[in-house]
């Protein structure tokens, strides 16, 4: 794996910020939504202690916290914001609920809601009449059958007042009640205060009808009666039903100053039944800031175990609630029954008068303000740490593709260090930095240098070794011509002479082998003149025509002058080396070529020759000092100094000497390519 | 009367052997380990040929120190560096101290003995009155072979013995070339290529400070060296 990459990966790792800051902004949430739990709380505690001190403005009489029956008629009556039209539709109501169904015995459908202004209790009834059957003129009311609606009302003294609302054409209507005269007979009389009206409808009729709340006591019973005689709904019965749930009037004008907008605060009796409700939640706006939401995913804590809000227009049930009114301040957080993401606080706390618990304050409040809050959070620290992260991994893959190169500037360097030809680089780049690849850099240097020491060393080896073995191979070869001179029996001659020859072979050796430092040496103190090529080739041919009896030279040169500025002599001994070199592997009636031409701003010196080849991982290795490999034709030694000599003057010069094969495989050329200067 | 050679060699067994080939010959040697003692024999009396090498004993250059002081004691002394060192920096250094021959240890005993009776000759040369054929005449050059002396435009030229041999050699077949064998045979002297090619080079620079436009002696590469008129 790349350096680059590792670092990215590394940089990558600074993804782990967001995370740690959605885990920070959920236990924010938390810690914010027990806050408001508790802020809540205690405002809905405030409010209870504040309206226990007031019961009569918020509880209607003393039976309310009896508990609430509405299989036996008992009834909730809503608090109405304006008085309705009566016209039949309870649209105008403003209430959520459906109208609560009757029972009846022989399955005659009826429902009824009730609602009050301050002054009026409005009545609402639907009843399901397939055939309907109007109201005669002057009825009697023992005999005749028709559909009716029969109202009874508790009034304020106790007393039981029963009407009827019947009718033989829709419209506005007034109530009728049976009055028993003194003599017992029943005449029928309308009551002008409370009126209605007589909607007919498709499937049956409505009727909505206003009584005055003068006339109302606590009960109230409804019965719809059809001519065939089946019923729905409660017969009045004193013993019991029929009893109002009423909320209370001004309670919700005395509430609305206790809360603050965004907040709802319902007052419940004992039964959890509304008595008055104010305010109203913030309405959710995530249509606007879903672009910023796309993140909840990450960071939202998981609501789909809470429990859902009871939305019942007439009550308030829960946990919570149950709590309040069994005399314990209670809190939780809700999923709204509206939009999944609604979330919703409920406070409640309980209303104690007298030591007892007559109903509960609850509040609520949307849990939007929180999630608002901590989208903006989020917000900011998604575009802070995504930012971070962004300059982080630009930063590390800078740094990383920065330390890379200068990495591989230095392998390259590294690789090339040895040059084809032995020799040794000794800068590095990257040297001057004081860090760690600084030091890696003069570290190699450091090595090179030792490297080039010893090389150095090896490639003074042959030129040491041969001075020192010279001093005791003369005092072999003197005391071998001092025996000689004393006068040596003929029998001991011949040994004499084996000591000879070997010690002229070990001469010739030692010669070799010191070479190479006494032509260094003379390439140091070459001079350079101007001088023509062409002409010193010439003439070196012709010598080695005389040298060389037995080899056939081949020149070809260009007629003109080749004018070169160098060193004469080193060119020549060049040239001899390689003419050297050249007639040793030569067969007899083999052809030696001398070459010169011009090629691009160079001299190509070339001495060429018939026989074989040199095979190929050889080619480069052939100018090393002391490198020998081919056999020549006689038996001197070949240390390969000749051709080692020969790079040394061509690099003098600047030049280059190679080895290459002849394309038809007969035999080798060596090439010396000399700058124009 | 025999004549006297000194021999300053560190290394016994080499300088025995020496000893022993040169008194075969005729010759009184008296041998010295190193410089100190060498000196102190010198200051005495002077031996007729002084057989000198380069490193002695612990001093690396005391061969060229003790050759210096000689040549101060004596201008004639002749002096040869018999020596291990072949450098061409080592043979010129020599040289241009004043030693008359440069040799090296591949030199043969019987070698050695006629290096130096070729020597003696030549003093001795130096003594007997000036004969004709001595006198070499090319052009602006005059070499007396009898008193060692060139001139150039009959101006003096400071040749040393083997680039007077080698100069002679040259001007005495104007136009012949002689090969590097031919020139060592002449100055009786022993050097590989590299040495004559700087002995050309130094005489040929003597001669360009008496007359820049000097280009008599010319090189045949591959072959030599040749005189030009």
């Amino acid at each position: 794996m790349s350096i680059r990459l590792q670092l990215l990966i590394v940089a990558l790792t600074t993804l782990i910020l967001p995370w740690a800051g959605c885990q920070y902004a959920r236990e924010l949430e938390n810690a914010l939504r027990v806050s408001q739990e508790n802020a809540l709380e205690s405002t809905a505690d405030t409010i209870a202690l504040a309206l226990s001190a007031q019961p009569a403005r918020v509880f209607h009489g003393s039976e309310d916290s009896r508990p609430y029956a509405e299989e036996q008629g008992d009834q909730y009556v809503f608090a109405l914001r304006t008085a309705p039209l009566l016209d039949g539709y309870h649209e105008d109501w403003g209430v959520a609920a459906e109208p609560q169904r009757l029972p009846s015995p022989d399955g005659y459908g009826a429902r009824v809601q009730l609602g009050s202004t301050d002054r009026y209790l409005f009545l609402y009834v639907q009843v399901d009449e397939p055939r309907f059957v109007a109201e005669p003129a002057n009825p009697d009311v023992d005999k005749d059958r028709f559909d009716r609606l029969d109202m009874t009302l508790e009034q304020p003294d106790g007393s039981l007042e029963s009407y009827f609302f019947a009718t033989g054409a829709p419209g506005l209507i007034e109530a009728q009640k049976t009055v028993i005269q003194a003599d017992g007979s029943a005449h029928i009389a309308t009551e002008p205060r409370i009126q209605a009206y007589w909607l007919e409808t498709a499937g049956g009729y409505h009727l909505e009808a206003r009584v005055p709340l003068a006339l109302v006591g606590s009960r109230l019973w409804v019965e719809a009666r059809e001519a065939s005689g089946r019923k729905a709904g409660f017969a009045a019965d004193s013993a019991r039903g029929g009893r109002l749930f009423m909320a209370t009037s001004g309670l919700g004008e005395l509430l609305a100053t206790f809360i603050r907008p965004g907040t709802r605060a319902t007052v419940v009796d004992a039964n959890g039944l509304k008595l008055g409700t104010s305010g109203a939640l913030r309405a959710a706006d995530l249509e606007d800031d879903s672009s910023g939401t796309w993140y909840r995913r990450f960071v939202t804590v998981d609501t789909s175990a809470w429990p859902v809000q009871a939305s019942l227009p007439d009550r308030m049930t829960g946990k919570s609630i149950t709590a309040a009114l069994a005399g314990l301040p209670a809190a939780e957080w809700l999923r709204s029954s509206g939009g999944a993401q609604d979330l919703l606080l409920l406070a409640a706390a309980p209303i104690a008068v007298d030591g007892r618990t007559r109903g509960a304050v609850v509040l609520e409040q949307s849990g939007d303000q929180l999630l608002d809050l901590r989208d903006r959070a989020l917000a900011r620290l998604f575009d802070l740490t995504l930012l971070a992260t962004a300059l982080a991994v630009v930063f590390a893959f800078s740094l990383a593709t920065f330390i890379s190169v200068r990495i591989g500037r230095l392998r390259s360097a590294a690789d090339s260090a040895v040059g084809n030809d032995g020799r040794i680089r000794l800068e590095m780049p990257e040297s001057g930095s004081a860090d760690e690849i600084g030091a890696l850099a003069r570290a190699f240097e450091r090595l090179l240098a030792r490297l080039d020491e010893h090389a150095r060393y090896l490639r003074t080896l042959g030129g040491k070794l041969s001075h020192e073995l010279r001093t005791p191979l003369t005092i072999v070869r003197s005391s071998l011509d001092n025996l000689e001179s004393e006068g040596v029996r003929g029998d001991q001659r011949g040994y004499l002479t084996r000591a000879r020859e070997g010690t002229g072979r070990l001469q010739s050796i030692l010669a070799a082998l010191g070479a190479a430092s006494r032509v260094e040496e003379s390439i140091k103190q070459a001079e350079r003149v101007s001088f023509d090529l062409a002409d010193l080739a010439r003439a070196a041919v012709a010598g080695y025509r005389d040298a060389f009896p037995h080899a056939r030279f081949a020149l070809d040169v260009p007629a003109d002058g080749c004018l070169l500025f160098g060193a004469p002599e080193l060119i020549a001994q060049m040239l001899d080396k390689l003419v050297e070199n050249a007639v040793d592997f030569t067969p007899p009636e083999g052809t030696i070529t001398v070459k010169l031409a011009r090629a691009d701003g160079k001299y190509e010196l070339s001495v060429e020759n018939d026989g074989p080849s040199i095979p190929d991982a050889m080619l480069g290795r052939l100018f090393e000092s002391l490198f020998e490999h081919r056999q020549g034709s006689d038996d001197k030694p070949h240390f390969g100094l000749g051709l080692y000599i020969v790079r040394l003057i061509a690099e003098f010069h600047d030049g280059t000497a190679l080895a290459v094969n002849r394309p038809d495989g007969n035999g080798a050329a060596f090439v010396v390519s000399l700058p124009m200067i | 009367m025999k004549k006297s050679i000194a021999i300053v060699e560190d290394e016994p067994a080499l300088r025995e052997n020496y000893a022993a080939a040169l008194s075969r010959h005729g010759y009184q040697v008296k041998t010295y380990a190193n410089r100190k003692v060498a000196m102190q024999a010198f200051t005495t009396r002077l031996p007729d040929l002084a057989i000198i090498d380069i490193s002695l004993e612990d001093e690396a250059e005391g061969g060229f120190d003790l050759c210096r002081d000689l040549r101060a004691m004596s201008a004639e002394l002749p002096i040869i560096f018999l020596t291990a060192r072949d450098s061409e920096l080592d043979a010129v250094s020599g040289l241009r101290l004043g030693a008359d021959d440069f040799l090296t240890k591949d030199v043969s005993l019987p070698h050695l003995a006629a290096r130096v009776a070729a020597l003696f000759r030549r003093i001795d040369a130096l003594r007997l009155p000036q004969n004709a054929t001595d006198m070499v005449r090319r052009g602006a050059l005059v070499m007396d072979a009898g008193k060692m002396q060139t001139t150039w435009n009959a101006r003096p030229v400071t040749l040393s013995l083997t680039e007077f041999w080698i100069v002679h050699a040259l001007a005495l077949n104007p136009g012949h070339v002689k090969n590097r064998q031919q020139l060592m045979d002449a100055a009786n002297v022993v050097l590989d290529d590299s040495t004559i090619t700087s002995h050309i080079k130094r005489l040929r620079r003597k001669f360009l400070e008496i007359d820049p436009a000097f280009d008599a002696v010319q090189t045949v590469y591959g072959m030599g060296y040749r005189w030009v008129e």
